[in-house]
């Protein structure tokens, strides 16, 4: 091998594939974490709606669904906050990026704050994992492991915010790393769209 | 704020608006005195169209390629489908309990 070829060789990089699907890889890596994820809530869900069809004195303990519903807007607000957050970084707005980021991840405390209160609602009624007052025992632990998934996902979603905008504000990361935060977190409030009818709304009081 | 910029956040507040809306008539049918099927049928199907309005703009899987996106909604179509299984055993354990007889 020549010189002139080996000293060509060490400054032009070499012929690669193209990415996969043409997305980078860590948004592919996230969009598989999701599918993934998705199986997991499925499972859930499904679990749950197995138990509620199976019997029929499935307890309905919601009278009102008021912190439920102010949960939700907090969520779906988030979600907008987020995808400005999202589109200022695209923009190279760094302040704006780090203002809106902070924002969704002040709403995702808030989320995870009132989230715990009706949870701890829930057990000053005797409502525990293996027993109620209202019932088949099966309820709580269907109830406290769908939501406390869902609980999970958004707490780590809060931390990852507050993470992803701190090292975005110092430099660290770039608009690809909010644009895959912003996946993560639009998916967990998807995922909470979908508990809010199936273990909420079909079980309020009658 | 560039007119791109401002573009893409009115699309997001219009799809926000909208997945509101959804959220409260499903608050709505709640209250109502729907029953079985026909509560499940409805919430079902609002909540579908909110995940179609969530992956599609906020997710923004519109905007990549159709190999892409033909790949995650055939995987997500392919849980879905399989977590249907359920269902037999589900009727068959309400028939036992309901009615005392069939198998445990």
């Amino acid at each position: 091998m020549s010189e002139t070829h080996l000293t060509m060789g060490a400054h032009v990089a070499p012929p690669m594939e193209e990415r996969p699907f043409a997305i980078p890889s860590k948004k592919l890596a996230m969009w598989l974490f999701i599918m993934a994820d998705v199986m997991t809530f499925a499972a859930c869900v499904a679990a749950y709606a197995f138990l509620r069809n199976a019997t029929p004195d499935w307890p309905r303990p919601f009278h009102g669904v008021t912190s439920v519903a102010i949960m939700t807007f907090i969520m779906l607000t988030s979600s907008l906050t987020m995808l400005i957050a999202l589109t200022a970084a695209k923009a190279s707005d760094k302040a704006g990026a780090f203002r809106w980021m902070m924002i969704t991840a002040v709403a995702g405390a808030a989320f995870t704050a009132l989230h715990i209160r009706d949870w701890m609602g829930m057990i000053s009624q005797g409502a525990g994992l293996l027993q109620n007052p209202w019932g088949p025992a099966a309820f709580g632990a269907a109830f406290y492991t769908i939501t406390g998934f869902s609980l999970a996902h958004i707490s780590v979603g809060t931390i990852a915010l507050f993470v992803v905008a701190i090292r975005y504000q110092g430099g660290r990361y770039n608009a690809d790393d909010v644009e895959i935060v912003n996946l993560f977190w639009q998916f967990v409030g998807l995922v909470w769209l979908f508990i809010v009818p199936v273990v909420y709304l079909m079980n309020l009081a009658r | 704020m560039t007119t791109a910029e401002g573009s893409g956040i009115k699309k997001y507040v219009v799809v926000y608006l909208a997945l509101l809306v959804i959220t409260a008539l499903q608050f709505v049918i709640g209250y109502q005195n729907i029953e079985g099927a026909a509560l499940v049928v409805r919430m079902l199907t609002f909540a579908i169209v909110e995940t179609i309005l969530v992956v599609l703009f906020l997710m923004n899987l519109g905007s990549e390629k159709r190999v892409f996106v033909k790949f995650v909604v055939f995987f997500m179509l392919f849980v879905l489908a399989t977590m249907n299984y359920i269902w037999t055993d589900s009727f068959r354990l309400l028939l036992f309990r309901v009615t005392g007889f069939g198998p445990s």
